[in-house]
């Protein structure tokens, strides 16, 4: 066979791997606004789908209650779902290369941690900015999650130059761990307001609406083309800092550039929905065995894979145990642990 | 053009690796580095292509190589370490292609079609265009160190820096790198006449692709000069505190 005609058949393979993604992706979203204690059919929610877009209002025939259940309680939710399990693993695709470490998130260098803290202050103090309304939590976790991750940096960056990874991740992890105390200390002093922070912490998709979306859709938006335009350079980092020096790459600038757009994903993400983990781990470990390593296909695919995969956990989330809710953070490492082992392992034993 | 180094010492931390170093290569030359383990061979290599701080001067054209724009600095030199960080399993193809990225570097990741084809010409010269298609993690180490070659010559840089380039090759190969980088040498890939600097622990292969020599000890030039002065049994006692010749014969 002659190169260029090798070349076709994997751009051939890629394409199909694409195209069976996006449909398997799209069926979960049907699915995960479907399934639940109302039912509707295809058409009826299409109906609603196309009166809202067109704005041509609902299809006669069509109750106001399944209306409002579709449209307003569950399109939002499960699309938030997705689009936070899609940021996440984003954000997790390009710290695991950035780092060089299979373990290495946002969440690593204290995002999680940092957010979290934000949150119980928040609670704690019960501290409300008028014109942030609703949104002071979120607010705030967005706020010290960044907070976090930029001391982290300057931190690492202030004991080691050329800031390596090995340093970076160590940094993250002390800090993550100094940040739990204090939020261990906070709510075992405030333990009235300790099951509020728990469950912020758990991470839940519920009563999550369209202006969350609209929030989170344009940060991912901006965050993804911008991650795209370094996906040459994240893929010459993955041969670590002195190589990727050597090819042209200013691996300090970009590290510190593309972990802040990774915190900013993951900080958005945190904030509205708590603390939600495994998905930026998993999800692209997946991908990669299936696509390959090379960023330009990783980070779109690891959107695909991670938001599917976060919509079918926050649906058995909200499903198994109906009418009571199970957090979805639960359910993402209960389900996605196993499987990742699975698939993880069965391609090493076939390789070893 | 040509790099200079002027009083130029370097290390790690507290350590001194380099203590005033001074040294001028012009462009054309093949230049071996040598001298025992630690003293200070891969150091010089890395302080020459701006990738570790410095005190002293050290400038090609006149400019201070570790204060311009790394993509810069990589379309004028390329370096290949001695030992190479392979982290996820891009194709040989993916990986050769990546090497294109300071001469050719769009952002989205597009290269134009004369950076493919001379990278296509690099895979073909380092004997690596039938594993196209397989992936790092399933390659052997000298096929390994056949991929990066072809990496590092896909950048297309005047100057080669070259920090062992024989590990894990088998003989006939290490005999074809010497032919292939003296052919490369000799040849243009720019307007700049080719330049190689290459340390070896294989004396034969140094003496087989190299003119000049610069000996280290302890982090001192102790000999730069033909590389047939080198090689003298004299000279290789004083470099290596070693008798080489009872070791490789005459």
């Amino acid at each position: 066979m002659t190169q260029s005609s090798r070349t076709e058949l994997t751009k051939k393979g890629t394409g199909l791997k694409v195209a069976i993604s996006a449909v398997l992706c799209l069926i979960i979203l049907v699915l995960a606004i479907r399934v639940g204690s109302v039912h509707i059919s295809l058409k009826d929610l299409f109906g609603i789908i196309g009166g809202h877009i067109t704005g041509d209002g609902i299809p006669e025939g069509i109750e106001p209650r399944m209306d409002s259940i579709f449209w307003t309680i569950r399109m939002p939710r499960a699309i938030m779902a997705f689009l936070v399990g899609g940021a996440l693993s984003i954000s997790g695709a390009c710290m695991q290369a950035l780092l060089q470490n299979p373990l290495a998130s946002s969440y690593t260098l204290g995002v999680s941690s940092g957010a979290s803290l934000g949150a119980a202050f928040v609670l704690v103090l019960e501290i409300s900015i008028p014109v942030l309304a609703g949104f002071m939590l979120p607010f705030a976790g967005f706020i010290f999650g960044l907070a976090a991750v930029t001391a982290a940096l300057l931190l690492a960056s202030a004991i080691d130059r050329s800031i390596s990874n090995t340093t970076v991740v160590l940094i993250g992890m002390v800090l993550s761990l100094f940040v739990n105390g204090i939020l261990n200390l906070l709510s075992s002093l405030y333990s009235d307001h300790s099951k509020q922070l728990y469950l912020w912490m758990m991470g839940s998709f519920s009563a999550r609406g369209w202006k969350h979306c609209a929030i989170l859709f344009p940060v991912l938006v901006i965050c993804f083309v911008l991650l795209m335009t370094m996906a040459r350079k994240m893929d010459i980092m993955s041969f670590g800092d002195l190589q990727a020096q050597a090819m042209g790459v200013d691996a300090k600038k970009t590290k510190i550039i593309a972990i802040l757009i990774c915190s900013l994903l993951t900080g958005v993400s945190v904030a509205f929905t708590g603390v939600i983990g495994f998905v930026d781990l998993a999800a692209p470990h997946i991908v990669r065995k299936i696509f390959g390593p090379a960023h330009k296909i990783v980070i779109p695919m690891s959107f695909i894979y991670g938001g599917a995969f976060m919509a079918l956990c926050d649906l058995i989330s909200r499903t198994l145990l109906s009418p009571r809710e199970i957090p979805v953070g639960a359910v993402t490492a209960l389900l996605g642990a196993p499987f990742f082992a699975y698939v993880f392992f069965a391609s090493r034993r076939k390789h070893a | 053009m040509k790099i200079v180094v002027k009083d130029m010492s370097a290390g790690y931390g507290s350590s001194e690796v380099l203590k005033d170093i001074n040294l001028e290569i012009n462009s054309g030359e093949k230049v071996f580095i040598g001298g025992s383990n630690g003293s200070g061979k891969t150091t010089l290599l890395k302080v020459l292509a701006g990738l570790i701080s410095h005190k002293g001067l050290v400038t090609v054209d006149g400019k201070e190589v570790s204060k311009m724009k790394r993509k810069d600095a990589a379309r004028l030199i390329s370096l290949m370490p001695q030992t190479s960080e392979v982290y996820f399993p891009y194709t040989v193809y993916e990986t050769v292609m990546l090497g294109t990225y300071a001469s050719s570097g769009s952002a989205f990741g597009g290269v134009p079609a004369s950076a493919v084809e001379y990278a296509l010409k690099c895979m073909e010269d380092c004997g690596v265009s039938d594993l196209r298609d397989r992936h790092l993690d399933e390659l052997s180490g000298g096929q390994l160190q056949r991929v990066l070659l072809a990496r590092t010559f896909a950048q297309k840089s005047p100057f080669l820096f070259l920090d062992e380039p024989g590990n894990n090759l088998d003989i006939k190969y290490r005999a074809e790198l010497c032919d292939k980088l003296n052919v490369w040498a000799a040849g243009q890939t720019s307007e700049i006449p080719n330049t190689l600097v290459a340390i070896f622990h294989d004396l034969e292969q140094a003496r087989r692709c190299c003119t000049r020599a610069v000996m280290l000890k302890e982090g001192k030039v102790v000999f730069d000069g033909d590389i047939s002065e080198a090689m003298k049994p004299d000279m290789l006692m004083k470099v290596y505190d070693f008798d080489v010749t009872s070791y490789i014969g005459e």
